[in-house]
């Protein structure tokens, strides 16, 4: 700060210290943040994380292996079978294509390198690169020097942006983040210079933005949401109208190249809002030109007439043609945000997914922490002098902390508006105390004129700080928050974030690690003892990792494109093994899979998730599967004595709780998870038999019988091998005949 | 068709046994009831006649409790579906191809009926299919509409009903257009939007004040990232027990928040009933906005006061109550983290 002061004969070289100073800071920073991603590796070893991830590795070393063209004409038949996926044309290719392009840089540079480990480490490096956007985004909102270094910082090792990004998070939003917010400068960058360059670039990554992630539409509504601001503030000018309208055509042109996206832009109501801004635009532009070229006052009244009327039909043909079928009603999962019951009533496998679930404060602190109520003193200091950048920071504000607020993963989209505004506020504190400077008193004379619609309390002229006591109080204060802030982060990501929950951890006795592998266990004795093609029916959560893991065939994934099949699933394990039996049959399946953690009291497990099963089972076969029959007449979830007979009798709770009561001395079996005792008499499957239990139980795995024989029912087939005599001898037999086929 | 209908019953008359003519009878007269009002106003004595056992038609009846003093909310919101929805069904079935009956039994018309069936809730909503005719069921037993879920929409209903009779006719619910819905909103629109330009000058001045855009940014703000959404999705009650006879105010868990989540604001404002509502609601929303103000007062505020004297007690106690403020805060944050090792004094 204190080179402010100095005079121009030193300015040269106090000008290249601080570029040079500002460097190397960034670099550190960028060290910071991909260090402090580093934790999973460090603890554990160089692994792909958690359930996307593995689709988005498998993918990636196909693209490696079968080039381009092939992955973008890929039909995978070894997933959803017997449907399959056009899985080239479902897919955001960005993520894939940069690590195939980084790999197949490295190896020109004749550096052998293992495609695992740029997936792995793919999201640690885009961090850095997020940072770095992040601290030029904020330099083009303030002119404090260190506003954008604490951005950087502060999106460096924010907890909000590290749960998606730790190594081994090999996930769209990796890179995905750093091209959302580098989009968002060159937009900024352009509306400022009213460049068609700058506005061009910002189609280009905002083109590659499209090809990563699907939250691309987050800019396509905010970008036309901030022009509309500003003409409606009465700011329309040449710059907003070349820098839309550049970005517009370009980077609408450039999202139609992916197949996923195709001619979505133009037909679905999420990016309605580009398209109707863009049009609004042109004529707002027209008449401005007709404006200058004719005068008088009731000409121009009568242009705002015919602006405002224009807008309002608009408007109303949106909605008419969207009712009319011709525009997609808004999609589920963007309908959910606004509609905030919808998805519960009528997408239960929207509202099955954990990050989709509305935020509760605990979750932003711990995200964010002092960055929370540094925010909003951030906003406020953009309301100071508002310029066009300023309404920017404002609308993403209030958008981002709209939809955190509804959806927990979206909490994602607000922290880099929550580290700019937040860097301000800070940095303006810091600046104003930190400066040795002390006031000088102004004369009254010089009062300020009054400067119309500015900001109660902000007209009058900024005097300093006085008094160096309550200098060192407040930056003494905020350095105790600042530090706290880092231990804060260092804290989070090490004990929340860094898990990559393929392997467990847990604490011996003694204090030492113990790794919990059951997961990888599992999948390697599919890979190892099954044959190629052997189909393997599980809940969808992990239908990604036994296609990367285990490389078998899968009926559903993560990709849950498919509600019906999914439900069918739910439905086989939510029905009794009679129902259950031809399904699987139908499906070819061989092999079932069931992840089960009452033995470790590992919460996640398949009867915790159960209810969902039966929930996206009763949407498509409301008489035959009924939630309401897996609760006790009191209204419980129970899985002990006292739970009911269609729990009893469905396939996943036999298979769950199958010889469980032996591994315990008699009337001792206990179920860690819910806590509750199971009954010794455990359950009786007929149509499957045990394949493999994990060490710790948390994965099970069991084959589907073949039909008999000697043409029985599994039931008695079973009870015969049980030795079991049969209770009903065949009532009616006809009259012996001898066999004569 | 008229001659049809009349002659249908004649040669029934003549061929079929009694008891047969009895159920025409049940259900012509009770078809013709339902054409003037559906659902039928039923009870006891109506209940039992459209209901017994040899029957060749299907009956849906609602037995409800609708006085006051049974409370029965879910009956109270059930009821206009319930009347929409038999409504349309007889209007849509003019001549009784699904030959279904809509009944309501209150219970005050009904007592006797609600005791031989041993109910002890209500609303409860029966669907007796035919015993005989062309749609007879296997088993005379009627279903049951689960309620278990909340107050259904006439249309969740209506396919539970269609999904129950196959291979009839299933009319759709037909919502009547809110004529007066639709008036007034035009009506207020235009009058808003005429009261808005006459009295321009008086308006503009308002939506042009940055004061009031930036106090409205920040509350909306303040109110999103405070878990106010969650709140407000997920209704989550005031306060729980702790099951000691005991209130609990911080609900301990991650994914889990109070509307009232605090002791010390609870202790304060025991006294003062409206601040403690809310309070109740907002406080985390309270506290980050304290913070904020904090900040934002040290930032602008401040270095503005030409007076020396005065912006040294303004720093002293800005930053201060920065200070305490935040260190409450983090000892509410590690309520619902047990693990958290940061605090600040004196809150610790």
């Amino acid at each position: 700060m204190a080179a402010k002061t100095q005079g121009p004969a030193v300015g040269y070289t106090t000008e290249s210290t601080r570029t040079l100073l500002r460097v190397v800071i960034l670099c550190f920073i960028a060290a910071a943040a991909i260090s402090s991603r580093l934790f999973s590796v460090i603890r554990f070893e160089s692994i792909i994380h958690e359930f996307d991830p593995w689709f988005n590795f498998r993918a990636t070393k196909y693209l490696v292996a079968n080039g381009f063209h092939k992955f973008w004409d890929w039909f995978d038949d070894r997933t959803w079978h017997p449907l399959g996926r056009v899985t080239g044309g479902t897919l955001y290719p960005g993520l894939m294509v940069t690590s195939g392009a980084i790999y197949h840089a490295l190896r020109t540079l004749t550096i052998p390198v293992d495609i695992r480990n740029i997936c792995v480490l793919l999201a640690p490096a885009c961090s850095g690169l997020t940072a770095f956007a992040t601290y030029l985004l904020t330099n083009e909102m303030t002119t404090s020097p260190s506003a954008g270094l604490l951005a950087a910082v502060f999106m460096g090792i924010a907890p909000g942006y590290i749960s998606r990004s730790v190594a081994g998070s090999y996930d769209n939003e990796a890179i995905a983040i750093f091209l959302l917010v580098f989009t968002f400068y060159l937009w900024i960058k352009a509306l400022k210079l009213g460049s068609m360059l700058w506005g061009a670039l910002c189609a280009l990554f905002y083109g590659y933005m499209v090809a990563s992630w699907g939250g691309y539409a987050f800019i396509t509504c905010l970008l036309p949401v901030h022009a509309l601001v500003l003409i409606a503030m009465g700011r329309y000018s040449t710059r907003l109208y070349v820098s839309y309208t550049t970005w517009y055509a370009l980077g609408t042109l450039a999202s139609m190249q992916i197949p996923f996206v195709g001619f979505l832009p133009i037909k679905t109501s999420e990016h309605m809002p580009a398209l109707g801004i863009f049009g609004f635009i042109q004529l707002i532009g027209f008449i401005q030109y007709v404006r200058s070229a004719i005068s008088g006052r009731q000409f121009q009244t009568f242009l705002v007439t015919i602006l405002v009327a224009t807008f309002g039909l608009g408007l109303l043909g949106l909605v008419a043609l969207t009712s009319l079928g011709y525009v997609a009603p808004w999609s589920g999962r963007f309908y959910s945000l606004w509609d905030t019951g919808y998805a519960k009533i009528h997408i239960p496998i929207i509202a099955s997914v954990s990050e989709h679930q509305p935020t509760a404060w605990p979750s932003f602190f711990f995200d964010l922490n002092f960055l929370i109520w540094l925010f909003p003193a951030g906003v406020y200091l953009c309301f100071q002098d508002l310029k066009d950048e300023h309404v920017f920071v404002v609308v993403y504000a209030l958008f981002g902390s709209y939809f955190a607020g509804v959806m927990v993963r979206l909490m994602l989209t607000l922290t880099p508006v929550v580290c700019v505004a937040a860097a301000m506020a800070a940095s303006q504190i810091l600046d104003t105390y930190l400066s040795w400077k002390s006031a000088t008193p102004v004369e009254e004379q010089e009062a300020p004129k009054k400067v119309k619609g500015g900001l109660r309390g902000s007209d009058k002229p900024n005097v300093g700080i006085y008094s160096n006591l309550t200098k060192v109080m407040v930056s003494g204060s905020m350095l105790v928050y600042l530090l706290m802030f880092v231990s804060h982060c260092t804290w989070v990501t090490s004990n929340a974030y860094s898990s990559p929950s393929v392997v467990l951890a847990s604490r011996m006795p003694d204090g030492s690690q113990h790794i919990i592998d059951d997961y990888r266990e599992a999948y390697q004795w599919l890979r190892q003892n099954t044959k190629e093609d052997a189909k393997v029916m599980s809940w969808w959560d992990y239908g990604y990792q036994i296609g990367g893991m285990a490389d078998r065939p899968t009926l559903v994934d993560n990709n849950t494109w498919n509600n019906t099949h999914i439900a069918t699933v739910g439905k086989a394990m939510s029905s009794r093994e009679e129902v259950s039996y031809p399904i699987m049959r139908q499906h070819e399946v061989d092999y079932v899979l069931v992840v089960f953690g009452a033995l470790l009291g590992y919460s996640g497990d398949d009867i915790n998730k159960f209810l969902w099963m039966v929930r996206i089972a009763e949407g498509i076969w409301p008489d035959e599967v009924k939630e309401r029959d897996f609760f006790t007449p009191q209204g419980e979830y129970r899985v002990d004595e006292g739970a009911t007979e269609t729990m009893k009798n469905s396939l996943m709770y036999k298979m769950s709780y199958y010889n469980y009561a032996s591994l315990f001395p008699a009337g001792q079996a206990a179920d860690r998870v819910r806590g509750v005792r199971i009954p010794d008499q455990g359950p009786v499957l007929n149509t499957l038999e045990e394949a493999f239990t994990s060490e710790n139980w948390i994965i099970r795995i069991y084959k589907v019988k073949d039909l008999d024989n000697i043409g029985r029912d599994h039931a008695n087939a079973a009870a015969f091998e049980r030795g079991q005599k049969k209770k009903k001898p065949t009532k009616k037999r006809g009259a012996r005949v001898l066999r004569v086929d | 068709m008229r001659i049809l209908s009349s002659i249908a019953p004649l040669l029934l008359l003549i061929g079929g046994s009694l008891a047969k003519k009895a159920q025409t009878d049940a259900y012509e007269e009770f078809n013709k009831l339902a054409q003037r009002s559906s659902p039928i106003k039923l009870n006891d004595a109506t209940y039992a006649s459209l209901t017994t056992a040899p029957r060749n038609h299907s009956v849906a009846v609602l037995l409800t409790a609708l006085e006051t003093r049974f409370g029965c909310q879910l009956c109270q919101e059930f009821q206009p579906e319930w009347d929409l929805l038999g409504k349309s069904w007889t209007k849509g079935d003019k001549t009784g191809e699904s030959r279904l009956i809509f009944g309501t039994l209150d219970f005050a018309d009904g007592r006797e009926t609600f005791i031989s069936l041993g109910l002890q809730t209500a609303p409860v909503l029966m669907l007796f299919n035919p015993t005989v005719g062309p749609h007879a069921a296997t088993s005379p037993e009627p279903s049951r509409y689960d309620f278990t879920a909340g107050p259904p929409a006439a249309e969740q209903v209506h396919s539970w009903l269609s999904r129950q009779l196959p291979n009839r006719p299933h009319p759709a619910v037909k919502r009547p257009i809110n004529w007066l819905r639709w008036a007034s909103t035009i009506t207020l629109v235009l009058g808003v939007g005429t009261a808005l330009v006459s009295a321009s000058s008086y308006v503009l001045p308002i939506i042009q004040n940055r004061n009031i855009w930036a106090s409205v940014s920040l509350i909306a703000i303040l109110l999103f990232t405070s878990g106010h959404m969650f709140n407000h999705i997920r209704k989550v009650p005031y306060i729980v027990g702790d099951g000691k006879g005991g209130v609990s105010y911080i609900a301990g868990g991650f994914q889990s928040q109070l509307g009232l989540e605090t002791q010390i604001v609870a202790a304060i404002c025991k006294t003062n009933f409206f601040y403690a509502i809310l309070f109740r609601k907002l406080m985390h929303c309270v506290i980050d906005g304290i913070l904020s103000f904090c900040a934002i007062t040290l930032a602008v505020k401040v270095p503005r006061m030409a007076d020396s004297k005065t912006q040294q007690v303004a720093v002293v106690v800005w930053s201060i109550t920065l200070f305490l403020v935040y260190s409450f805060l983090l000892s509410v944050f590690r309520v619902k983290n047990g693990g958290y090792p940061f605090s600040l004094p004196p809150f610790m």
